[in-house]
């Protein structure tokens, strides 16, 4: 293939951000692995990310993850086939229990994170 | 999904009068599970992650779990949450594997469909995991409390 033939046409140039967006969300994960860590200083040394620079490192990479979220989960439509009573379930209710899970693991992951601050 | 990774061999091929014979290629079935479930958690999990601890905590929108010593270590000690953190990091990393090893082949890096790349980035994957492991069992000691 000829060099740059990804930005050729917009679906190939998203198809190559698509699985770039593994890159910044391993570099996120690499953080938090560093971030559970810190918690071996002690009460005396624990001092968590705050600057302005981690946030808008953080929202660039939310960008990726959320685009990730919406074509992986997109794509159960195409991979997964489900009968029930020797009908097909339509591909367009699986790919919406796919983002219904979504939504709910968010819920219960964020009540979490904050609820166990207190 | 852009990487043709078969689930079964064809062996034999050219034998015994043209038969064929199929056998389960177990380490295809173990990689493209991981890298099905890796994005699955990947995409399920991770954007509130980012979200809560990656900007809504560290501006102080929302108290959140990490921005303290001893709410973070009180969790971190809870042999589930380690059981969940493992799975939430370690997963995707087999995922991500995949997908940059293949993003470099469709860049134009023919190296990166050779066995080296491949020790590196599924090691890497493996490498991250047993780093995990490793940190979450002896950054805070497991409590039941």
């Amino acid at each position: 293939m000829p060099r740059g033939w990804w930005t050729r046409r917009s679906n190939y140039f998203w198809y190559i951000v698509r699985e770039f967006t593994s890159l910044p969300l391993a570099l996120w994960l690499l953080w938090f692995l560093l971030e559970i860590r810190r918690a071996q200083d002690g009460p005396s040394g624990y001092h968590p990310h705050s600057s302005l620079g981690f946030v808008i490192f953080s929202v660039i990479v939310l960008l990726f993850a959320l685009y990730h979220s919406v074509t992986f989960l997109s794509l159960a439509g195409a991979i997964l086939h489900f009968n029930v009573a020797d009908r097909p379930i339509p591909s367009q209710l699986i790919v919406l229990s796919q983002f219904a899970a979504w939504a709910a693991a968010s819920v219960v992951v964020g009540f979490v994170l904050i609820y166990f601050a207190r | 999904m852009n990487a043709e990774l078969p689930l079964s061999h064809t062996v034999g091929e050219g034998q015994g009068e043209g038969r064929h014979r199929h056998k389960p290629a177990i380490a295809h079935l173990f990689w493209w599970f991981m890298f099905a479930q890796g994005g699955v958690l990947a995409a399920i999990l991770l954007p509130v992650h980012i979200l809560i601890q990656g900007i809504l905590g560290p501006l102080g929108i929302v108290p959140v779990v990490d921005r303290h010593y001893d709410t973070w270590a009180n969790v971190l000690g809870n042999p589930l949450v380690k059981l969940y953190l493992l799975v939430l990091i370690a997963f995707p990393f087999f995922h991500f594997a995949h997908r940059l090893r293949y993003l470099l082949v469709d860049l134009g890096v023919p190296a990166a469909r050779g066995v080296p790349a491949q020790i590196v980035f599924y090691g890497g994957a493996v490498a991250v995991t047993l780093g995990t492991i490793y940190i979450l069992l002896t950054t805070v000691p497991i409590s039941f409390g």
